[in-house]
């Protein structure tokens, strides 16, 4: 009856490796979001209709809707291979990281290297209340 | 233009590079499953579009659909006119015969996958992409090459890009201005397209690869597995490299385990194919190169009574093009200072700081990431204890040193350690999960199956005499109840399978 424990054994093995396989696969759907899911579908859904949503309402936006549009007119007002310096809240760093995303090709750089730039471009900082700034979309714009 | 259009175009463009992929790697996928020609064809494919942009930059020629398609079609034209098709050794033709409730199983687990896969596709194309890395550094690598029409010496030597990652791979950010030369304009959310088309190709390797290798079950599981590794496969990780090096990873090990079979030998198919995935596992992650190195190390030992000749090839075939990808990118940018490590901590003086650095690392990884994920890691742990060894098992301690060099590599993060682990850990890891997967579904093939190591005879005439435990010994192999099923332990396998 050897083979028949063996039998046993080997069915408890493979019944135990099925349930750790469930498990698992259980543990890793856990990251899943079905309500969101659903307002990506519907969202996609709208896009494709030509219902296109305002850039400042895109995800990547998330920390300042507002900057979108401070952003489309910068880069309305500079040509595509000027060197602009965005002067913008420190945190969070999106902030930086959008300016020299959205401005590309231009280089856009930040305050400390304000001195190489053509433009300069300040949005919601102390720096954007001095004279001689061309008012912006949510900010000034200095040419110099 | 209208989103459905750009995704068109950008369609277009992938289905060009998976073109020229078909006919550059049908020199070296011959006898693979389609699944697995897909995935190496769209890989291929993929460094091909990536390599024909840059000559066309190098041109100074503006990069257009058009230009990209004729130049795509002449090297695939050219492949296939001079090309010479190999088979891969090792590859079995019969057809597969599985009992009718196991074939409803499998056909469960490729609608989940699907369905998983979906959901992903969803959330990729819903909106423009928006990672944090691909503001920061690979859209915005891509988007100044696709616009500037070249690679701007800024992108490396600019002080003020200290943020961007002078030192990364390219094949990302060109992929992407490849495809937008495709669209015709950099449209953030028709490029995203990209990210579901590795995703897959991903999945197809697996469940191909297993299918051919162990079972057709065990491709189903590794797959079902992997599409619900959520966490990777996420809105958050279109636009990143997490995902295609994901697929990076697989092809390469199933390279490998190709590679490794015992009637391999120095087949040329064979060797390719390695070359093709550490080429591009390289050209998408740093971390590639290292996983490519770890992999040939693992090889060198799996192959250690191999001959000589055999066991240097593949490793060569697996070290030399990372090699020499990280030669040509140091030519292009130069030398780079890597900011996000403290080096100087490798100083002999420094030495003394390094222990308690690793051991606040490892405390933080086991406090909060494998605690948090303690269900999956026990079932892990429960599977791999109740299961035999399966044909990918010598890669199991790859999985383990590849983690131990993301311990060390937070350890000596030039940020706080305990940002890092916290922001990157989770992340970085799971993009080793769908090759993990396949370690896993290598072992469905070993369910109630006896226990037998593999073992490399190179004495062997008949290499099939000594076939891997994951092939010869499974419940649900292709060959249950074969030849290998003899003795009391083959009639016990027979009578389950009835």
């Amino acid at each position: 009856m050897k083979w028949a424990a063996s039998l046993r054994a080997s069915k408890i093995r493979t019944g135990i490796a099925v349930l750790s396989l469930l498990v698992l696969a259980v543990s890793l759907a856990g990251s899943f979001e079905p309500a969101a899911t659903l307002a990506r579908w519907h969202h996609l859904a709208r896009t494709l209709g030509g219902n296109a949503r305002p850039e400042g309402e895109a995800t990547g936006f998330w920390f300042d809707p507002d900057y979108a549009a401070f952003l489309a007119d910068v880069k309305k007002r500079t040509p595509a291979n000027a060197t602009v310096a965005v002067i913008v809240p420190f945190r969070p760093d999106l902030y930086r990281y959008q300016a020299y995303y959205q401005l590309a090709p231009r280089r856009a750089v930040e305050d400390r290297w304000k001195d190489e730039a053509a433009f300069i471009a300040t949005y919601r900082t102390d720096a954007g209340r001095g004279p001689g700034g061309t008012p912006i979309v949510n900010g000034q714009l200095w040419t110099r | 233009m209208t989103l459905v259009v750009a995704f068109a175009r950008a369609l277009l463009g992938l289905l060009t590079a998976f073109g020229a992929g078909v006919a550059m790697s049908r020199a070296f996928t011959g006898g693979l499953t389609r699944r697995e020609k897909a995935a190496w064809s769209l890989s291929t494919g993929l460094l091909v579009q990536a390599l024909c942009l840059l000559v066309l930059l190098a041109l100074r020629v503006t990069p257009r659909a058009l230009n990209l398609l004729c130049l795509e079609a002449v090297v695939a034209g050219a492949v296939l006119m001079f090309g010479r098709r190999q088979a891969g050794v090792g590859v079995r033709e019969e057809s597969l015969k599985v009992s009718g409730w196991v074939r409803a199983f499998v056909v469960g687990l490729a609608v989940l996958a699907v369905i998983a896969w979906l959901v992903f596709l969803v959330g990729a194309l819903s909106d423009a992409m928006w990672a944090t890395d691909f503001i920061a550094f690979w859209g915005y690598k891509g988007k100044v090459i696709f616009l500037s029409s070249g690679v701007p010496r800024r992108l490396f030597e600019d002080p003020a890009l200290y943020f961007a990652h002078r030192e990364y791979p390219l094949l990302v950010p060109v992929s992407l201005a490849a495809l937008a030369s495709f669209v015709g304009e950099w449209n953030d959310q028709a490029l995203a397209i990209l990210y579901p088309a590795c995703a897959l190709a991903t999945l197809l390797a697996l469940s191909g690869f297993l299918e051919r290798r162990v079972s057709r079950l065990a491709g189903a599981v590794a797959a079902a597995l992997a599409s619900l590794c959520f966490f990777l496969y996420r809105p958050g990780n279109a636009g990143t490299a997490e995902v295609p090096f994901a697929l990076g990873l697989v092809l390469v090990c199933c390279a490998a385990a190709d590679a490794m079979r015992p009637e391999a030998g120095t087949n040329a198919a064979n060797v390719a194919r390695l070359a093709v995935a550490g080429l591009f596992c390289a050209c998408l992650k740093q971390e590639g190169t290292l996983f490519a190195f770890l992999v040939a190390a693992a090889m060198w030992w799996s192959l250690r009574r191999a001959p000589a000749r055999r066991r240097r090839l593949g490793v060569a075939a697996l070290v030399i093009p990372p090699s020499l990808h990280w030669a040509a990118l140091y030519l292009l940018r130069g030398n780079q200072t890597r900011r996000d490590f403290d080096m100087t901590l490798f100083e002999p003086r420094r030495w003394l700081d390094l222990p308690p650095l690793i051991a606040l690392v490892l405390g933080r990884m086991l406090g909060t990431e494998a605690r948090q994920s303690a269900v999956a890691l026990a079932a892990i742990a429960a599977y791999l204890f109740m299961t035999r060894r399966g044909i990918l098992d010598p890669f199991i301690p790859v999985f383990a040193a590849q983690l131990a060099c993301y311990a060390v590599a937070f350890s000596v993060s030039s940020f706080d350690p305990m940002y890092a682990v916290d922001g990157a850990f989770r992340r970085i890891v799971m993009t080793l999960f769908p090759a993990f997967a396949l370690v896993l579904g290598a072992r469905v093939g070993t369910f109630g199956a006896a226990y037998r190591v593999p073992e490399w005879d190179h004495q062997s005439s008949e290499p099939e005499a000594i076939p891997d435990a994951g092939e010869s010994s499974s419940l649900f192999s292709r060959r249950a109840g074969g030849p290998h099923g003899a003795g009391m332990t083959g009639k016990i396998r027979k009578w389950i399978a009835s």
